[in-house]
């Protein structure tokens, strides 16, 4: 009983500790994670990322002297534990701002933030996020408080396809090559399937059938035999990682070796390793990588991965990175916000509107200049195409293109 | 004392009016309505947070009432009851979308719709049961769930569907203060609905069907039809719970409606208790707050320097999703008929004190 007291007293002081800790010159920023879930193998990367860059900011004296007081919580891609904790971190925290994650939470949450007035920046890159004012008709409901830092999907799917095109002239390719969608029928994977499909068909491709293969890892020989059989010579892969593996092994299993065109969660180091044996696999990328060179933003990076790992040895995936840049386009904003009218949703908000051709400082080469206005969040248009290859334990990833989309009114929120 | 609090030893109910009352005494009688007014007080005394869980509580609790009606009254199995309840969403957000029918009016009748896909996918019912049954009732939730993310049209595809907010008398209902009343509404409506389901002819069919199916066919009850029309009702009530899920979110979206809600919503009526209307809604009490109450365990935990590496958080997450799963495990090692069940042996306790036999 004695020890269950003091206890009980430990917690107790513990908790009024961190009571009068907190004081005036704090806000509360939330910050939603999968680490456990469905997404979790890449959720990791970007949660670590952004953790390690809340409390960097933290440690070097937060926005202009005010501390970010956060929070991370997994919640596993269930949304109705993203909204318990929005809603509770609303209702108590008086959060000013939130780093989100999937499409499932975000989309869930668009009207309570908007009404609410937090910024969300989150790591969903779905078309349709980039709409605030519902401009376009195709619209069905705009998103005025939501951000991410990075391509669209479909601007991403765009830009590989219009690097296609090029390749497919330059390989001397006759007539029309043919492009094929591959994902499970899963609302992340479809997301850019329309839209991608439509330029693919503008810029002179032959678009087959989607090919719908399981978001799980499994024998796709029979999908790859269809891909086959249909010709295709740029293959743009919807799913993530395991299923993304097992497809490109079964396909080469049966002789289907297309260019692979992979969304931006299925290319990195750590896929091209597990695939272990493969060419022309083909990914997007929106910052430099761990191991770039001459990068003068990669100092920044390398410290702030510090907060986690003190050797400063450990290998970050680009997805770590991007969680980074996710922070500190919020901290500028929020930085702007508290010179100008103080730190609320609505100035953060106007902060994001603030600045052309946005890099945040220290992170040079590191984050895409980034243009942000009140109807269009588009906030990147350029991607950066690498292509990858692996073989026996030897991987490497080159530059081949960068591609600047137009802003094309059409292509708003879609 | 006991004359009006409990009811005494013995039984002494002599009329088939006493025997089908919803609550055994008045005091239980008062105490129920007492309480009804003390969870509409919750908006004025708890802050957002409380009331989101609320809110999620009535949804997830109607859903799982249908769910109870079928597995716990009527001796069925359903896997696919996250599907019926993603229907009923889905249903909801179209009808007031394209008819334009004000979301109160949409929302049974979105359980109305999910009544007849209820009832289409219960047919096998008519045939089947157990094992095969629940592998046919698993086919309706990965036919639905595919539906979901195809069927553009009702649905909106992958894009999802937008769900307007409830409308009452031009005024529209935004925040959670005011949706909280929906939810009680609703709530209430619908397990008075359930309770006098269970001392209806049907309900006790129902429950005949459930005992003993050939003994109940010999009585004379139609199996066929109770079955379907317990899928039906089933449905019905995943339906009304999905349509506030979705007018409250404002949004659906394809990827919230899997296997393994259909689980959870089997979780819920396991652990509230099997064939009981109140157990329902203590399981579903249960399982939205047992995640939450980890959740704060593990952040009251971060007030300590050791857990705030992290390291220490993430295990934590890992740990905090594990708990869930030991606590559905010792459920039903140490408490199988659920927490109705402990409840009933908690009064007893009282009632009995100090002779407890």
């Amino acid at each position: 009983m004695k020890r269950l007291i003091a206890a009980t007293a430990m917690v107790a002081t513990g908790l009024s500790f961190s009571a009068a800790q907190a004081d005036d010159d704090m806000v509360f920023v939330g910050h939603l994670m999968d680490i456990t879930g469905a997404t979790g193998f890449i959720g990791k990367f970007y949660a670590d990322g952004v953790r390690d860059a809340l409390s960097y900011v933290n440690v070097n004296g937060g926005i202009d002297g005010t501390v970010l007081d956060s929070e991370s919580v997994d919640y596993a891609y269930k949304v109705p534990q993203a909204i318990a904790n929005y809603k509770k971190w609303r209702s108590r925290n008086d959060m000013i701002a939130m780093q989100g994650w999937g499409t499932g939470d975000t989309e869930a949450l668009i009207s309570f933030v908007a009404k609410d007035k937090v910024p969300v920046y989150s790591a969903s890159y779905s078309g349709h996020l980039t709409d605030p004012t519902a401009k376009n008709p195709k619209t069905a409901k705009p998103a005025p408080y939501n951000f991410f830092y990075g391509a669209s999907y479909s601007d991403a799917c765009r830009a590989m396809v219009q690097w296609a095109a090029e390749d497919w002239k330059e390989s001397g390719g006759s007539g029309k090559p043919v492009f094929s969608h591959i994902g499970d029928n899963h609302p992340y994977p479809n997301a850019p399937k329309e839209a991608c499909a439509e330029y693919a068909n503008e810029l002179g491709f032959e678009v087959t059938a989607p090919v719908v293969v399981s978001m799980k890892p499994g024998d796709f020989k029979a999908q790859c035999l269809t891909l086959k059989e249909a010709g295709t010579n740029y293959g743009y892969l919807g799913n993530l990682g395991p299923s993304v593996v097992s497809l490109v092994k079964s396909c080469d299993t049966v002789g289907a070796t297309p260019k692979w065109l992979a969304n931006i969660w299925a290319g990195d180091y750590e896929t091209l390793k597990t695939i272990g044996d493969v060419e022309n696999y083909v990914f997007p990328a929106m910052t430099s990588f761990w191991t770039d060179e001459g990068v003068p933003g990669m100092e920044l990076v390398r410290e702030i991965s510090k907060m986690s790992d003190s050797s400063g040895e450990q290998f970050r995936t680009h997805h770590y990175i991007r969680g980074i840049c996710s922070v500190y386009y919020m901290k500028e904003a929020m930085e702007w916000a508290k010179a100008n009218g103080g730190l609320t949703g609505e100035n953060i908000k106007a902060g994001m509107y603030a600045r052309q051709d946005w890099v945040p400082a220290g992170l040079e080469g590191v984050c895409m200049e980034a243009n942000w206005t009140a109807e269009d969040h588009r906030g990147i248009n350029t991607v950066n195409i690498y292509n990858g290859s692996a073989k026996g334990g030897d991987f490497t990833v080159t530059k081949v293109n960068t591609v600047t989309l137009p802003r094309r009114d059409d292509w708003l929120g879609y | 004392m006991a004359g009006f609090s409990l009811r005494p030893c013995g039984d002494f109910r002599t009329t088939y009016r006493q025997d089908t009352r919803i609550f055994d005494t008045t005091y239980i009688r008062n105490a129920a309505i007492l309480g009804i007014f003390a969870v509409a007080m919750i908006p004025f005394v708890l802050d957002g947070y409380y009331v989101n869980l609320f809110i999620q509580i009535s949804y997830f609790a109607i859903a799982a009432l249908g769910l109870n009606i079928l597995v716990g009254f009527t001796g069925q199995i359903s896997l696919g009851h996250a599907a019926f309840f993603g229907f009923g969403a889905f249903a909801s957000a179209w009808i007031n979308n394209t008819t334009g029918i004000p979301v109160l009016l949409s929302i049974p009748l979105a359980g109305l719709m999910t009544a007849a896909v209820g009832m289409l996918f219960g047919l096998p019912a008519a045939r089947i049961k157990g094992l095969y049954l629940a592998i046919a009732t698993l086919a309706a939730q990965f036919i639905l769930e595919d539906f979901f993310a195809r069927a553009e049209w009702f649905t909106g595809g992958s894009y999802g569907a937008a769900a307007n907010p409830v409308n009452v008398f031009g005024y529209e209902i935004y925040d959670d203060f005011s949706f909280f009343y929906v939810c009680l509404f609703f709530l209430v409506v619908m397990y008075l609905l359930g309770t006098n389901l269970m001392r209806t002819r049907d309900g006790r069919a129902f429950v005949a069907v459930r005992d003993h199916y050939l003994s109940a066919e010999i009585m004379g009850i139609n199996l066929t039809k109770y079955r379907l029309m317990s899928f039906a009702i089933s449905s019905f009530y995943a339906g009304v719970g999905g349509a506030m899920y979705g007018h409250y979110l404002g949004f659906v979206s394809a990827e919230g409606f899997t296997i393994l809600l259909s689980i959870q919503f089997l979780g819920m009526i396991i652990i509230g208790g099997l064939g009981s209307v109140k157990g329902t809604l203590m399981g579903t009490v249960f399982m939205v707050l047992l995640p939450e109450v980890m959740e704060s365990g593990v952040s009251a935990l971060s007030v300590f320097e050791w857990a705030s590496s992290t390291a220490v958080t993430d295990g934590l997450a890992y740990i905090k999703e594990m708990a869930i799963g030991l606590a559905i495990i010792l459920f039903l090692i140490f408490e199988p008929d659920g927490l109705a069940h402990r409840w009933q042996q908690i009064r007893a306790y009282w009632k009995l004190y100090p002779f407890s036999y």
